[in-house]
């Protein structure tokens, strides 16, 4: 296989809560490659945007805290980088981008001050003016029109669609090895969803960065990613190339979530058939079931899910690259 | 827009609120308010007596012409002369402005920098015992009252340590500072509490927006991140705060000035009330409507300063 950039092993965040301590993400397992992209996807709370923000160093604590394993970046353990080290690279080797590009840029900064803010601190021999240059040729490197005039404009002078841009120009401004993009399209409508999904695959071709793509949208995920890791309760269910999970998905929550996707014809056709969908609720972090968690809405669920014989594994499902954490897989 | 425009603007809606306001006093003080010469001069006043006093107040006049005196003032600050003592009021609210000066913007000024340092730092360690630290004695100096501080300061500083005056005035630098410390501690003391909780507030609703995400996200240090990203964006509310304030510093503190004998304008407007001297209660309720209104406009423009987004709207 081709560069291995970023590799986590069985990552480990816990929660403090006033009902105690929350696993928001259990046993992690993720590997990036450099041009390729890794789509995370997952129901809200199932500890997709926690594993980001733990590549980041982010992960707010107090409360949160990475309770056990390693993000290897380039042989270096993330997690053991001293925090003045670890600014080096974030935002410079390792970039990420937001759901929310309304509120994500600072509104009493321009966007030019925003993106050289970033080229200033990592890229300390430019000077003022070749960071000017940058800055407008990032501009233009992401889609904006008339660069230097948008330069000089605030962030609320411009759409959902223009910020979502300057985001991405300011993450990708040090050319990073790795580009984490937390829903970067949820909160953009649908033509500007298409436009931003575009840009980032050609800029991943012209800069060569491996992708983390979080998101909960299959649609976004056939589109953009090479593989696919399912999360569900802040484990990963289900891991493959993304043509194998789409063609032949073994795990029944892939499986549902798949099925859930509308299709064209289906409502087109002479029998309306009713979207599928999957029952019940996430369970709580704090109150999972023993053994399977996803076993109260599965509809495959035997006596074995129930934990006699320990948690579920990740395990190799038939080809090398194809994992699965079921008891019960689909044929 | 420039932003000339739009403090020309903001000019032009003044005329209208100080029309509005010269009305309202003029309801209150020439209108609804009880014959004032009956209050003067007791009720054994012969009627000859009264309408020679109403006259030489000038209450004897059609109301529209003593509206007209009521909005006139408020441009040409000629407020007549006070009915009690015969002085030219807007003398007497000069002289009385520099004492309460002397003490309530050192006060000011000093608490403000404190309070906004300390949230600062507050702000980096929320949550943690320092933060708590601070946030139990703000409370607690939020919860004694004023009265405690003045009376146990009186008594300790200045009468057993005999550091400082007891009470008193004396005009002209440096004699007055001697009078004046107690009262700047006092109100250092009496505004911290309200100060700190206030910008901590603003602070902490900043830290935890996704901006600040972003820019940790970018790299930078936490220090950047406060100083330059949330303390930019903080000045927004805390401009207003401060420049409200300001009136309040030029009509002085009435409980403060009244225990430590400072003549300044709190004690004139109580002078005032006891002795019914409408004239300088009309003219201390114009000025401080003014002062509103002017320093309101201020905060709006120094908001087009801190904040981009005012000036489209």
């Amino acid at each position: 296989m081709s560069d291995k950039i970023l590799e986590v092993k069985d990552l480990k965040v816990e929660f403090k809560t006033d009902n105690g301590i929350v696993t928001a993400v259990n046993g992690v397992n993720i590997e990036v490659y450099k041009g390729k992209t890794l789509g995370i996807v997952g129901e809200s709370g199932s500890g997709k945007s926690v594993t980001a923000l733990s590549i980041m160093g982010l992960i707010p604590s107090p409360p949160g805290n990475v309770a056990g394993g390693e993000i290897i970046y380039r042989g270096k353990n993330v997690l053991d980088i001293p925090t003045d080290e670890m600014r080096t690279i974030r935002g410079n080797k390792i970039a990420m981008i937001f759901q929310e590009p309304m509120t994500s840029l600072n509104p009493v900064f321009t966007v030019g001050n925003q993106i050289e803010e970033v080229l200033a601190l990592h890229q300390k021999e430019l000077t003022k003016q070749d960071r000017k240059d940058k800055v407008i040729e990032m501009l233009s490197l992401v889609g904006i029109p008339s660069p230097e005039k948008r330069a000089n404009e605030y962030p609320h002078q411009l759409s959902g669609g223009m910020r979502q841009r300057v985001m991405i120009a300011i993450s990708l401004a040090c050319r990073p090895d790795i580009l984490i993009a937390d829903e970067p399209t949820t909160a953009l409508d649908v033509t500007i969803q298409a436009q931003i999904l575009e840009l980032m695959k050609k800029l991943q071709e012209e800069i060569g960065m491996g992708i983390i793509f979080i998101t909960h949208d299959l649609g976004v995920v056939a589109e953009m990613c090479d593989d696919v890791a399912v999360m569900y309760c802040g484990q990963i269910v289900e891991r493959a190339d993304v043509k194998t999970l789409f063609n032949r998905s073994r795990h029944p929550y892939t499986k549902g979530l798949i099925e859930s996707i509308p299709s064209f014809d289906s409502t087109l056709g002479e029998t309306r058939e009713r979207l599928p969908t999957i029952e019940g609720m996430v369970p709580s972090l704090q109150n999972l079931p023993t053994g399977c968690n996803f076993q109260d809405r599965c509809d495959f669920a035997t006596d074995i899910c129930k934990g006699q014989n320990g948690d579920p594994l990740l395990e190799k499902y038939g080809s090398d690259e194809h994992m699965i954490r079921c008891f019960n897989p689909l044929s | 827009m420039n932003i000339y425009t739009y403090i020309l603007r903001r000019l032009l809606y003044i005329f209208p609120v100080i029309i509005g306001v010269s009305f309202l006093i003029f309801i209150l003080f020439n209108v609804v308010c009880p014959d004032p010469t009956l209050i003067m001069l007791g009720k054994h006043a012969t009627p000859e007596q009264m309408a020679m006093l109403r006259t030489e107040l000038g209450l004897d006049r059609p109301l529209w012409v003593q509206y007209f005196d009521i909005l006139k003032s408020a441009f040409t600050f000629d407020f007549g002369r006070s009915w009690n003592t015969k002085q030219e009021i807007f003398q007497m609210i000069k002289n009385g402005a520099i004492p309460s000066l002397t003490f309530t913007v050192p006060g000011f000024i000093f608490s403000t920098i404190t309070s906004l340092s300390i949230a600062v730092v507050v702000a980096f360690y929320r949550g943690k015992f320092l933060d708590k630290f601070f946030v139990v004695i703000c409370v607690s100096m939020m919860s004694i009252s004023s009265l405690a501080y003045i009376l146990f300061f009186q008594w300790f500083f200045a009468y057993k340590l005999g550091m400082f005056e007891i009470s008193g005035y004396e005009d002209g630098f440096p004699y007055f500072i001697p009078y004046v410390i107690l009262p700047i501690i006092i109100w250092i003391i009496l505004s911290l509490g309200y100060d700190l909780r206030f910008y901590r507030t603003v602070m902490l609703d900043e830290i935890y927006q996704d901006y600040v995400r972003t820019a940790r996200a970018k790299g930078l240090s936490e220090r950047v991140i406060l100083f330059k990203h949330v303390l930019k964006n903080a000045m927004i509310p805390v401009i207003t705060y401060v420049v409200i304030q300001i009136p309040y510093l030029i009509l002085g503190a009435l409980l403060i000035e009244n225990f430590f004998g400072i003549p300044g304008l709190g004690s004139l407007v109580v002078d005032a009330i006891n002795s019914n001297d409408f004239g300088v209660l009309k003219a201390m309720s114009i000025l401080t409507s003014l002062a509103f209104i002017f320093f309101n406009l201020l905060s709006d423009v120094l908001y087009t300063m801190v904040d981009p987004r005012v000036r489209l709207k």
